[in-house]
């Protein structure tokens, strides 16, 4: 057998534990029906924030904790509390995604991922803008 | 009857898309005529060149045409175009013009038709024989690209998007009622312009850069491919050489300015953030890297021919499957970059999937000749070596790949992974081991000789730089104390690779320039991996938050900082104020002063002053930009995280009270306000009834609050709890000086505990930033990395084309 065989089969092996840790490593995106059966898994969880209900922000008493009400896409709303600043604009954040997990009644979550529209983004010209500048 | 339109100028339309047009076909007839100049070995190859060269000269020129004419369009702020209403206005400085034009997919698409425009001509001037088969599948990729912008649509299928649609034809305008008004343009004051947030110089210079590399990735790749269509199997790989480093090169600059432009101006929090839009141009960079390596050991022995093809190839294909990830939408949720889908996924898969049939066709045509069976080289030998560090990039991208992938994975099978919860972790815990491996290479490689060497040899000439670098490693690791043995191998390693390059520089080349780009490439790889490490894993988050209620551990977050406008608080070394706000334009700019505290006085002097900035951004968002101030081996990196955009209304009234917070408090206790620490010491027993008009069987007990304001000024407060006959009252207790408030409302008898009721002024709640900011200790190793890696590279491409050059005389 050459060494490049040898070589061949290590690079292999390598290779599928890249796949297998991948998937194991990969969390999974669900509603929180899934995050409440399976309490201390980590989830990533796709929803719209509640905008009728107010975002909990006290900073003069924690600087590092933010809250909201997240309805997912099965319509079930829970309480959302992440670890740290209420990030930049968060009024207008449309559809976002958490990743945490459920506590109690309660979605930690550690991170927020809110879109943004970047580079090579032609988003939507905004309607509303055209149609009241005409007005004036 | 048709509607006549007032003002507006749809001959540079038209023209430009006579150019669209005009592009898209000579690009085919030049692809054809090339091919067939390929293919006739008789006299009649010259006239298929001539019209090759004809059509190439007219697609060349197309591009050009629609470049200008869309520039122009911008610089007339005529808005009855789409393209020009929707990337640019009338308020936009000149220098951004650029920016506008490769904002949107259709210009970034342009501009990267027009580098390889560029390269081909220079393909065509310097090509010789290599001229017809590179050009053929130059111009196929061109014939693809052109289709990008074309805008046509057979029966629902949408071919490219048009730049030159107009404001009126678009569908999101189509409907709205004033669009058909003869006068509608007078009514669009103004386009929506460039997002604020890329109205900085790194847009600029970051796109042309990075299309540049997209764009030369594409030359090894026709090279390889010129290889198998002409037969000349292993002859495309020598002028090949100079154009693979020159990819690695502008391709590498590229992302470094990308990784520079998220530190400096995007608050990611670092320089790499293992995001899948970074990643997609990582991927072809490291495969590139692997490929030129194995085109050395080719152009060196023969040997490793076929990874020369596969690996210029999956670069180009990588290159296709980064665009595809970025600009189809397919990455979604897992990106914090959304890209929008123009429609144009399927064309861009049909883009992939041709080239993929063309490169593994041709090579399974030609599979007798490229058989890599026979090949076995020394362990002994650098080219042993150079094929291991190949491998191991080829793992990295794998991995990195195959992560990045998971929608795509999800869109295939269905499945519903998402990336791992903690992804820079998990990318780490992969590339960490990877770049020590890589590192190592760097390190032993280039002292083994081709084909064979002295193994004695080469260990004695390795180990002074070992030994420096186990002394250097030995005093970072006291400096910094690295606590993961994989941070210290890599802090060896990259050591290792960079003090063994230096002392092949100086000791076995001497210096001289022509050989030394390896060496000094090399040394800036290793201090990119230095630099990276010692910024990344002993980078500090100074600002911690004491002021705060602790909530518990799993709220154990304290990097984000609250500071009042005027105080001055403690952080780090420094003591940080917040002096107020500026805003200019769309940017607010946060005034934050650093002092420093002098030992002998004990007064403050200044230290330095940063201004980071929130963007007041209508089209996504506010967003937060964040201000560093550099020294020579640290960095002080600052950003707001939260802050009250607008100005707070003077209060109307001074007397008004906030709503009342009601808190239960033991002795010891302590309540926090906006601007004092409140303590709750001791209950007073012994109040003069008389003066409270209270009998002596009524029942009168003070709460005693010390009140710590935030000049360390202490002031006493007793609001009292009374009972008189069977009504319960308070008397509050004010302290007129900080606008507060205390009733005592309750005694807790069961748990030794009583309530309190705060009472705040309005006026009391003053302005503040919430802010974090981060030392990123020795990060100028890492640029200092970047600069030798790009004028290594540099030196390597010089030296090539001359060896090009003499091995023809």
């Amino acid at each position: 057998m050459k060494k490049m065989h040898i070589i061949a089969i290590v690079v292999i092996a390598i290779g599928l534990a890249v796949i297998v840790s991948t998937i194991s490593n990969s969390s999974t995106y669900a509603p929180f029906s899934a995050a409440i059966n399976h309490e201390g898994n980590t989830y990533h969880i796709v929803g719209k924030v509640d905008k009728t209900k107010d975002f909990i922000y006290n900073p003069e008493v924690n600087a590092n904790l933010f809250g909201f009400y997240l309805v997912d896409n099965e319509g079930t709303e829970k309480k959302v509390l992440y670890d740290g600043a209420k990030p930049q604009d968060f009024e207008r954040a449309e559809q976002i995604v958490v990743i945490g997990k459920m506590d109690k009644d309660e979605f930690h979550a550690s991170q927020i991922l809110m879109k943004c529209p970047s580079k090579y983004n032609g988003d939507k010209p905004d309607q509303m803008k055209v149609t009241s500048s005409l007005t004036k | 009857m048709e509607i006549q339109y007032i003002g507006e100028h749809l001959a540079y339309g038209k023209l430009g898309n006579l150019f669209i047009v005009l592009s898209f076909t000579a690009s085919l007839l030049s692809a054809i005529s090339y091919l067939l100049s390929v293919f006739n070995k008789k006299g009649d190859n010259q006239t298929w060149l001539k019209i090759a060269r004809t059509s190439f000269v007219i697609h060349g020129v197309s591009v050009f045409g629609i470049i200008g004419i869309i520039f122009f369009l911008i610089h007339g702020h005529f808005f009855e175009y789409f393209y020009v209403w929707q990337h640019s206005s009338t308020m936009l400085p000149v220098k951004y013009m650029w920016a506008c034009f490769w904002e949107g997919q259709e210009g970034s698409f342009l501009l990267w038709t027009f580098w390889h425009v560029i390269l081909g001509a220079i393909i065509v001037k310097k090509g010789n024989e290599w001229e017809s088969p590179v050009m053929v599948t130059l111009m196929l990729i061109q014939v693809f690209l052109a289709s990008m912008v074309l805008g046509l649509e057979f029966y629902g299928i949408k071919i490219g998007s048009n730049p030159f649609i107009l404001l009126r034809n678009h569908p999101d305008f189509a409907n709205l009622p004033f669009i058909h008004l003869p006068e509608y343009l007078s009514k669009i004051k103004d386009g929506r312009g460039l997002n604020p947030l890329l109205q900085n110089y790194w847009m600029v210079i970051h796109p042309p850069t990075l299309f540049l590399g997209f764009a030369s990735t594409a030359i090894p790749f026709a090279f390889a491919m010129a290889g198998l269509l002409t037969g000349k199997i292993k002859e495309w790989v020598k002028p090949a050489l100079p154009w693979a480093y020159f990819s690695v090169m502008i391709l590498g600059t590229g992302i470094l300015m990308g990784g520079a432009w998220a530190y400096e101006a995007l608050s990611f929090g670092g320089f790499w953030a293992w995001d899948p839009v970074e990643n997609a141009s990582l991927v072809p960079w490291l495969t590139l890297v692997g490929a030129a390596h194995v085109m050395l050991i080719n152009n060196k022995n023969g040997t490793s021919l076929l990874s020369s093809f596969i690996l210029t190839t999956v670069t180009f294909l990588l290159i296709l499957y980064s665009t595809f990830l970025t600009r189809s939408g397919i990455l979604g949720n897992t990106s914090v970059h959304a890209f929008t889908d123009l429609g144009m996924s399927g064309q861009l898969l049909l883009y992939m999937v041709f080239f993929i049939v063309m490169s593994v066709g041709l090579l399974i045509y030609h599979r007798k000749k490229v058989n890599p069976l026979q090949e076995d080289e020394k362990i002994q030998s650098r080219e042993f070596w150079m094929f291991m560090g190949m491998l191991i990039l080829v793992i990295s991208a794998v991995q990195i790949t195959i992560t990045t992938s998971i929608p795509v994975i999800n869109k295939i099978f269905g499945s519903k992974m998402a990336p791992p919860a903690d992804a820079v972790n998990f990318y780490n815990s992969w590339q960490i081991p990877l770049s020590v491996v890589i590192s190592l290479l760097i390190a032993i490689g280039q002292f083994f000789k081709w084909n064979n060497s002295n193994m004695k040899d080469v260990a004695k000439k390795l180990t002074i730089s070992f030994i420096v670098a186990v002394l250097l490693t030995a005093i970072i690791e006291y400096t910094f104390r690295f606590d993961r043995y994989q941070y210290i191998l890599l802090l060896f390693s990259s050591l290792w690779a960079f003090t063994a390059n230096l002392d092949y520089l100086v000791r076995i080349i001497k210096g001289k320039l022509p050989y030394s780009g390896a060496s000094i490439a090399h040394m800036g790889i290793a201090l990119i991996l230095l630099g990276s490490l010692i910024s990344n894993t002993e980078k500090s988050i100074i600002s911690r938050n004491v002021l705060n209620v602790d909530l518990g551990k799993d709220f154990s977050n304290k990097e984000n900082i609250l500071l009042y406008k005027g105080d001055t608080l403690a952080m780090g070394e420094y003591y940080v104020t917040y002096k107020g706000k500026e805003k200019i334009g769309v940017n607010i700019y946060y005034e934050i002063e650093y002092l420093k505290a002098q030992h002998e006085t004990g007064k403050f002097e200044k230290a330095f002053s940063l201004k980071p900035i929130v963007q007041i951004n209508e089209r996504m968002g506010n967003v937060s930009e964040p201000a560093t101030e550099k020294f020579y081996n640290k960095d002080i990196y600052t950003h707001i995280t939260y802050a009250e955009v607008d100005d707070k209304e003077p209060a109307s009234n001074e007397d008004v009270y906030k709503k009342p917070v009601t808190r239960t408090v033991a002795i010891g206790d302590t309540i926090i306000t906006s601007n004092s620490l409140v303590t709750f010491m001791a209950l007073n027993k012994t109040q003069d009834k008389k003066s409270l008009f209270l009998d002596e069987s009524d029942i009168a007990v003070g709460a005693q609050l010390s009140v710590v304001d935030i000049n360390r000024k202490v002031h006493i407060s007793e609001p009292i709890f009374i009972i008189k006959g069977s009504s319960v009252f308070t008397k509050e207790a004010e302290i007129p000086e900080l606008g507060l408030k205390f009733g005592f409302n309750k005694i807790l008898p069961d748990s030794n505990k009583i309530e309190i009721t705060v009472f705040e002024k309005k006026s009391n709640s003053r302005e503040f930033v919430i802010m974090k900011a981060i030392i990123f200790p020795q990060i100028n190793i890492l640029w200092i990395g970047a600069i030798l890696m790009i004028i290594g590279t540099w030196v390597t491409i010089v030296k090539r084309i001359r060896d090009l050059k003499s091995s023809k005389k």
